[in-house]
């Protein structure tokens, strides 16, 4: 029986509009082999890549699933991006399609979430959205070396996680990869937005398995310290989100977001294929 | 001699001031999080720092990524970008107002996001009658250089003089022999992944002891030239098979997790054209006789 101190954590109301896509002038970037590339994925509303479907192969970049909010004021912003966790529930609250729930699939530099096509096909840009943040604080009683980040309660619960003797925790994984395969969001912390993988090598990642991950798979990275950073740390586990697609610039690719972390290997991964977020929260 | 197109760049100015440390307004935390968690106050990046010099330690010191001698920064930020990436290792640096105009020093470094600054190398009596706000201005020479015989071989913030002083050779093998203090595997980067290696360093991890013994960088100074295997730094930096990063250390180590020694890559190739050949004197003090 898995416990947590879920009774005592505030559940409060954080804002955000469906964010535009913007661009610089300059609009070439350069991809891993050096040719200027036009990129198309983020921000707005996605109609056609949602959680659990693949993560790779898209054309485009950094490809967010479903609808992207953002809010004008700065410290609003933060407070949207800090408080809110993966699962939460969030509500339409103006424009034609008010009134419809979604769900929190991940932090970008947005926050991703997801609504049924119909509702997509109906959300503009501009259109307020509400989310029900709950889960900051939240603790598993039994597992103290294993800390919660951006798993909202609604995951915890559905997840199937089992705690086992002496404060370790089993998790279930779609696949685990070194920690040698993240880079962009090193310098970052693991309460705010994704730690992308670097996919520029494919055929290294497809001897580690992990090269047709989906938006919403839950994987583990080993030899990590993701409690106050994300650095390297031999003994360490990171389990993180699949959120946003893959990249074509070095250093980047789809972004893994920290769930839950240990430094001292009380995270024992066990495979699972079905272990992606739109199994797990029944969003299709 | 390797030959270059040297005589084909062109050396502009790009300026800035002497950097003033910055936080942000309370009542937010002034504290920095360490890998365990704990809250500590401890000089940041750089600004005027008097008593850490290129060629000193670059491990042990109450600080995070301290950047040694003076760090220069642009209030404008497109002109600071162009600061950033004009600016090379080994560039002849001049302050230009205040009590030490006139005083010439050295570029030995950049530091990347939330600092964006350009590290230069004076003499200490010159320290002495600096100020933060005091402008320097670089004399940029470097962006645009290349190795005539080694085509696929990436130059960035590398100047003529630094590359002459490193005084490369090719072997019998025909293979670019580089000298560097030590050879780190692509997983102790940390920070600057992802980001423009132009003007970004990237972050060497220390937080396992005996993969810094094992790449032979456990006594790390500042001006050390090491090398990343397994990484590529061309249009950004990211793990690549087969391909190599050289730089030169050019910030302190730090106590937070993802974060270490911050270095400037200045070339960076395929693993198949490079021989790194180690040695104590691969540091930039030595070669470019700075002190």
């Amino acid at each position: 029986m898995l416990r947590t101190n879920v009774d005592a954590l505030v559940k409060m109301a954080v804002t955000g509009y469906v964010s535009a896509p913007t661009l610089r002038r300059s609009v070439y970037r350069p991809d891993s082999e050096g040719t200027g590339r036009v990129l198309i994925g983020m921000a707005g509303v996605v109609y056609n890549a949602r959680v659990g479907d693949p993560a790779f192969d898209w054309a485009g970049d950094h490809v967010e699933p479903g609808v992207s909010i953002s809010h004008p004021d700065t410290e609003a912003d933060y407070a949207m991006h800090y408080l809110t966790c993966v699962g939460n529930e969030a509500v339409v609250t103006s424009g034609r399609a008010a009134g419809a729930v979604g769900v929190v699939t991940g932090e970008h530099a947005r926050l991703l979430v997801d609504f049924e096509e119909e509702i997509l096909n109906q959300l503009v840009v501009g259109d307020r959205i509400t989310i029900k943040a709950y889960g900051r604080g939240m603790r598993l009683l039994g597992c103290p070396g294993v800390l919660v980040k951006k798993a909202g309660p609604r995951l915890i619960e559905n997840w199937g996680l089992e705690a086992l003797p002496e404060g370790r925790l089993r998790v279930p994984v779609v696949a685990t990869m070194p920690s040698s395969i993240l880079g962009s969001g090193s310098e970052l912390f693991p309460d705010f937005v994704d730690h992308d993988m670097m996919s520029g090598d494919r055929e290294a990642l497809a001897e580690l398995g992990i090269d047709d991950l989906r938006l919403g798979d839950l994987v583990a990275v080993t030899d990590t310290d993701h409690r106050y950073g994300r650095g390297y740390g031999p003994g360490g586990v990171s389990i993180g989100l699949i959120m946003h697609g893959d990249s074509v610039m070095a250093g980047h690719g789809p972004g893994c977001q920290e769930m839950l972390v240990c430094a001292e290997g009380e995270i024992e991964p066990v495979i699972d294929p079905d272990a992606n977020l739109a199994n797990l929260l029944g969003i299709r | 001699m390797i030959g270059t197109n040297a005589t084909s760049l062109v050396k502009i100015s790009v300026a800035g001031e002497i950097d003033n440390p910055r936080m942000p307004p309370l009542p937010a935390t002034p504290y920095l999080i360490t890998a365990d968690g704990k809250p500590i106050v401890v000089p940041t990046f750089g600004g005027l720092v008097y008593n850490v010099r290129i060629g000193d330690p670059a491990l042990g010191w109450q600080a995070e990524l301290i950047q040694p001698g003076v760090s220069v920064r642009n209030q404008d930020p497109n002109a600071n970008t162009a600061l950033g990436v004009y600016a090379c290792v080994g560039n002849r640096v001049t302050v230009t107002s205040g009590a030490a105009d006139g005083a010439t020093g050295t570029v030995i470094g950049k530091s990347g996001r939330f600092a964006n600054q350009v590290i230069c190398d004076f003499d200490p009596d010159d320290l002495e009658q600096m100020s933060p706000g005091d402008k320097v201005q670089v004399q940029a020479h470097g962006v645009g250089l290349k190795l005539d015989d080694f085509p696929s071989v990436d130059l960035k913030s590398c100047s003529p003089r630094l590359l002459e002083a490193l005084n490369l050779r090719v072997n019998e093998d025909g293979d670019l022999v580089v000298p560097v203090k030590g050879v780190a595997p692509n997983y102790l980067v940390g920070a600057g992944a992802g980001f423009n290696p132009e003007k970004s360093p990237i972050s060497l991890q220390t937080s396992d002891p005996e993969a810094l013994a094992d790449s032979g960088l456990t006594d790390l100074r500042f001006g050390d030239i090491v090398a990343v295997t397994d990484w590529d730094s061309r249009f950004s930096h990211g793990f690549l098979r087969g391909r190599a990063a050289v730089g030169v250390v050019c910030q302190g180590g730090s106590f937070r997790s993802g974060y270490g020694p911050g270095m400037v890559v200045f070339l960076t190739a395929e693993m198949n054209v490079l021989r790194f050949e180690t040695s104590d004197s691969a540091n930039i003090v030595e070669l470019l006789g700075l002190h």
